[in-house]
């Protein structure tokens, strides 16, 4: 979740009154938020924003607003919301975006300058909302112009890549759309959202100037905002009407909350969107909500009242209309996270402070207990520690190598052990398919560790098999290891037949042939029928590829088949 | 420390010292010291190294002795014989058998050197033992070689053992002075070599300490045997006192994963809780480690660098219904659930993509689809996976400390109440905070900060409310807590780690010296 730089100065004046830092900390549950790191010499506070669903306190504009709504006890207003004449500018949208970008939105900021502060916190909350919320420009980007030099009404429309030109940010010539997604650093980064497609969108003026090449990249002529612009026209365009919609309409309460003035523009679309073919933007386009007081009460475990939970949605940004035990909730137009009533009742609960709620204990009686499998995992565990074996817990992602080459068995069998697609790291590239391995990676770590050494693990390892649900099943097994000058297969038997003895579990061990092991000295060992595991010396050829210079002999079984009734 | 306790922690090599010493009453040479005490000369050293260091007896003087010993070389002639008296002896034969040597007759004998034996033709024939006469022919005069009777008798005195260069007349030591190794000739029967002798005195505290070791006193032993035992001879014994405090030899033992006791204390902490433990697959659809939690498909956190996905089968074939159906509902308008949904095309071949289980959450999504009890409490520990480069804070794979509590008094105050027995149970905190979270699957959400006695203020862990997209679909209906403790922080300070790949450590070494210090 995003982190971001915010200046103590810059906050204090949106919040509009003097604020220690102690004090912005102390406020920073309201939104979510934790203080990362403090600057004294420049007032830069970093904060890290944990709520994913409210892209709009990703800046300080919106931390500094819900605060205020706190501390006046009522939402932060915005008129041009509540404006009814018909926009003086428009957008109109071409045939063909339904298939491209379908949806933009945009505004104008005007009369107010626009300052270092405010340009550095417009642009850090415009790369929050693409990148993040806009998952990296695919469903949101952002453009800001100077709006001087645009004349409406402005068009959103599609052309062939060769033929349009302009300069775009960061050049001095013209180049093509196909140029400009071959050469240019942000054709290069963003130009895969416009794969497969024939047409690439475009904004043009009245008078044919481009304004942007959504989503890679502004003009160098429009599209370059400095500090001291008056005029400013933002526009979003994306893939979800919701989400460019609420993107405008963050971006446009930010600017309003600096003083700007927020007209709005209509958009026009040749076809029909969810709010009709035209749309006046910003605009408040979330639903009224209507909520029982019982559901917020229950969820909280705390009667709280209609009068209160009212008090504590308003002093939050919600507008709340209360009668009896109903209240008509509306959010505020940066916000669209509503689901669910427990989503209104976590609001009552932060509004409140998690502080002003008692803790109460569960009060209804369960009985604990550990799993089958735990339960005789430990019993063995004890008896291995008796025994005299050394536990070890390793990590369970491994190497083919690992499992297969240096186990002098065969690789290119399919099936053998649970592999990953997206590797980080070779070393760690699939799961273990038993338990031996892992514990010879201890034996290649530890020839300096005086001997004899007696290991064990018991833990899980993944076995493929295509006749389960999965495509594999999950297996505790047990792995014991002797290593020192001469250890054998009758030493390590000794343990096999203790454990067995006491876990009263009968077994028998059948001469088998395994690669791992020397021939005449492995066997099965068998366990009312069925073949649980291995046991044997291990061939010095697995020694030598996993550079072991002390003789090893070894079993590894299955757990589940000991444990009651398995 | 007093003479008694000296005495009775004396070594048995040294009581037999002090007791040759004790015999004498004077100096002692240390040659001496070897016959009177039976003794091997290396342990006489020995023993005499540690009486000094104990300030029972010291050194008085050094004496130096020539002393004479037979080299291989004079082994041989003791055993075969010299080339000198050979030549008499292979001459007198011959005249016997009336047959004549010639001196290049007598060279050729193959058991010397014929340097050896030209030096000794030289010799006899300058002293008048033996004559040339034409033809090379060599005789023997019948007058007596003093240099061959010398040696002989030198030969057999010297194979007793080495002796002092002055107890030969010093006709002799002219002799064996001729005959010995010096530079530039080693085959020489005789080698002459410095012999050290040190003469040792008793101090004032030996001498009292000696006289406790007198034969008669207790026979001091070391080891009490089941001889001693059946005998009943144990009383005739003193058993020699111990230096205690030295560091005894390391052994290997048998013991569980400091990391395991760690764990362990946990399950039985949350055992004696009433939480019941629940099990889940590594592998995992994406179903139920992250659908069925109400995580959007279009989720970051779902994305192919937070997830480890499988090669093959990159699949399951089905999702249980109603299950699919429910939380596909769920996502896309909210279904039954109240919910608007999240409003996007819910993709039911994704739900089926293979996954390394990512989050402990997984396993509380399939307990709640498995007809949990109510009320009810759950848990696991259970092993996870995340694509993060691997580093003192990432482990390739973790375990995840999670769990579920099912009831109808289930509220955000009963999930505060759980939460605070948490931090006094499992961080032993006074203090705790609670501070609004965010987690996909749960509202309200909750961090819980506690004040630990040793670490300071710290995140125990998250929790909250599922969101009833959660439950609803899989089929319960009460209110369900879902909480995740961070444990691993506290295992690395109880353990004294500083990097979270040493909880897994193959380093035995490491293993077997780590130690947990519960705290």
């Amino acid at each position: 979740m995003p982190t971001i730089s915010i200046y103590h100065q810059d906050f204090e004046r949106l919040l509009g009154r003097a604020v220690t830092v102690e004090e912005i900390e102390a406020r920073l549950p309201l939104v979510k938020g934790e203080l990362k790191d403090y600057t004294p010499t420049s007032g830069e506070l970093r904060i890290e924003l944990q709520d994913s669903n409210r892209p709009d306190l990703w800046s300080v504009e919106g931390i500094t607003r819900q605060i205020r709504s706190a501390l006046e006890g009522c939402p932060v207003q915005y008129p041009f919301l509540r404006t009814k004449s018909r926009p003086k500018r428009r957008i109109m949208v071409a045939a063909g975006m339904e298939n491209v970008r379908p949806f933009v939105a945009a505004c104008t900021a005007v009369s107010y300058r626009m300052t270092e502060d405010g340009l550095t916190q417009l642009i850090q909350a415009q790369e929050k909302l693409a990148d993040i919320y806009g998952h990296k420009r695919r469903s949101v980007s952002i453009g800001l112009y100077r709006l001087n030099p645009i004349q409406f009404p402005v068009t959103y429309g599609l052309v062939k890549p060769q033929e349009a030109r302009f300069v775009p940010l960061g050049f001095s010539e013209k180049l093509t759309l196909q140029d400009i997604l071959a050469i240019h650093p942000k054709g290069m980064e963003f130009g895969s959202i416009l794969a497969g497609h024939d047409s690439l969108p475009l904004l043009w003026d009245k008078e044919g100037q481009v304004l942007s090449f959504p989503p890679i990249i502004n003009s160098q002529e429009i599209g370059e905002v400095r500090p001291g612009d008056a005029e400013l026209l933002i526009e979003v365009t994306g893939t979800d009407l919701r989400m460019v919609l609420l993107t405008l309409n963050i971006l446009a309460a930010n600017l309003a909350d600096r003083g700007a003035s927020i007209e709005a523009i209509e958009v026009a679309y040749p076809y029909a969107t969810e709010f009709g073919r035209t749309v006046r933007t910003p605009c408040e386009f979330t639903q009224v909500q209507r909520i029982s007081v019982h559901a917020i009460e229950s969820a909280l475990g705390l009667p709280l009242g209609t009068e209160a939970i009212k008090q504590a949605l308003t002093s939050y940004g919600y507008e709340v209309k209360a009668s009896q035990r109903k209240l008509a909730l509306r959010l505020p137009c940066y916000r669209n996270d509503f689901m669910h009533a427990v989503d209104v009742a976590e609001d009552v609960a932060i509004s409140r402070g998690y502080e002003s709620f008692t803790p109460l204990m569960p009060a209804q009686f369960t009985v604990g207990a550990l799993s089958p499998i735990e339960t005789i995992s430990d019993h063995i565990r004890d008896h291995m520690v008796g025994l005299g074996y050394q536990e070890i817990i390793s990590n369970i992602l491994m190497s083919p190598e690992d499992l297969v080459d240096r186990m002098r068995l065969r690789i290119g069998d399919p099936g053998q052990f649970v592999e990953i697609d997206n590797v980080m790291s070779q070393n760690f590239s699939c799961l273990r398919s038993w338990m031996i391995p892992s514990l010879l990676r201890v034996e290649t770590a530890s020839p300096r560790t005086f001997y004899p050494h007696r290991l064990f693990e018991l833990g899980e390892v993944a076995v493929p098999d295509l006749g389960q649900e999965l495509g594999s099943r999950t297996l505790t097994k047990l792995g014991a290891l002797i290593a020192h000058p001469t250890s054998s297969f009758s030493e390590v038997h000794t343990s096999l037949d203790q454990l067995m003895y006491h876990l009263v579990r009968t077994y028998t061990l059948e001469p088998t042939s395994h690669g791992s092991f020397l021939e005449g000295r492995v066997g099965k060992i068998i366990c009312e029928g069925q073949p649980i595991g291995l046991i044997g010396e291990l061939h010095p050829e697995v020694l030598e590829a996993w550079q072991i210079t002390m003789p090893v002999a070894l079993f590894e079984l299955e757990v589940e088949p000991l444990s009651e009734g398995g | 420390m007093d003479t008694m306790t000296i005495h009775e922690s004396l070594h048995p090599l040294e009581v037999n010292i002090l007791a040759a010493f004790d015999q004498t009453s004077g100096p002692v040479k240390d040659t001496q010291l070897v016959e009177m005490s039976h003794l091997e000369q290396s342990q006489v050293s020995m023993a005499l190294g540690w009486l000094q260091a104990k300030g029972l007896l010291r050194m008085e003087s050094e004496i130096v002795t020539p002393l004479v010993s037979l080299t291989d070389v004079g082994q041989r002639y003791h055993v075969v014989a010299s080339p000198l008296d050979w030549i008499l002896g292979a001459l007198s034969s011959a005249h016997q058998e009336d047959r004549r040597l010639t001196v290049k007759d007598l060279q050729s004998k193959e058991e010397f050197q014929p340097t050896e034996l030209s030096r000794a033709i030289g010799l006899l024939k300058k002293e008048g033992a033996i004559r040339l006469v034409s033809g090379g022919v060599v005789e023997a005069t019948g007058v007596e070689s003093p240099t061959e009777k010398a040696l002989r008798s030198l030969l057999i005195q010297l194979h007793e053992g080495p002796k002092g260069l002055h107890t030969f007349p010093s006709s002799l030591q002219t002799t064996i002075r001729h005959y010995s190794v010096k530079r530039g000739n080693t085959r020489e029967p005789f080698r002459i070599e410095e012999r050290i002798e040190r003469v040792y005195l008793l101090t004032p505290e030996g001498h009292t300490v000696a006289k406790l070791c007198r034969p008669g006193a207790l026979e001091e032993v070391s080891q009490l045997t089941p001889e001693m035992l059946k005998d009943g001879s144990w009383r005739n014994k003193r058993f020699r006192r111990y230096t205690i405090n030295l560091r005894p030899p390391r052994v290997a033992f048998g013991r569980r994963h400091p990391y395991r006791e760690f764990l362990d204390s946990v399950k039985g902490k949350l055992v004696s809780m009433g939480f019941q433990e629940m099990r889940g697959p590594l592998v995992e659809t994406e179903f139920w480690d992250m659908d069925a939690l109400f995580m959007p498909q279009f989720h970051p956190a779902r994305a192919i660098h937070d997830v480890y996905f499988v090669k093959r089968p990159t699949h399951a074939d089905k999702i249980p219904e109603p299950f699919l159906s429910k939380v596909a509902a769920a996502h896309e308008n909210g279904g039954s659930t109240g919910s608007t949904g999240w409003r996007y095309r819910y993709d039911r071949q994704r739900a089926c993509r293979l996954v390394l289980r990512s989050q402990g959450t997984a396993v509380s999504a399939r307990t709640l689809a498995a007809n949990p009890a109510i009320p009810g409490k759950y848990f696991s520990i259970a092993r996870c996976f995340r694509y993060d480069q691997v580093d003192a804070t990432h482990a390739t794979d973790f375990f995840q400390v999670e769990g579920i509590v099912l009831g109808e008094d289930i509220n955000f105050r009963t999930l505060l109440g759980l939460l605070t027995l948490f931090a006094k149970e499992m961080a032993q905190a006074q203090e705790s905070r609670f501070l609004p979270a965010y987690f996909p699957f749960t509202e309200p959400s909750v961090e819980l900060h506690v004040r630990h006695p040793q670490l300071g203020w710290m995140e125990l862990g998250g929790a909250g409310l599922f969101r009833p997209e959660v439950t609803h679909p899989l089929g319960v209906t009460v209110p369900v807590i879902a909480w995740g403790l961070g444990l691993d922080r506290m295992a690395m300070v109880a353990l004294g780690l500083h990097d979270i790949r040493d909880l897994f450590s193959c380093d035995l070494e490491k293993v077997r010296t780590m130690r947990s210090r519960f705290i």
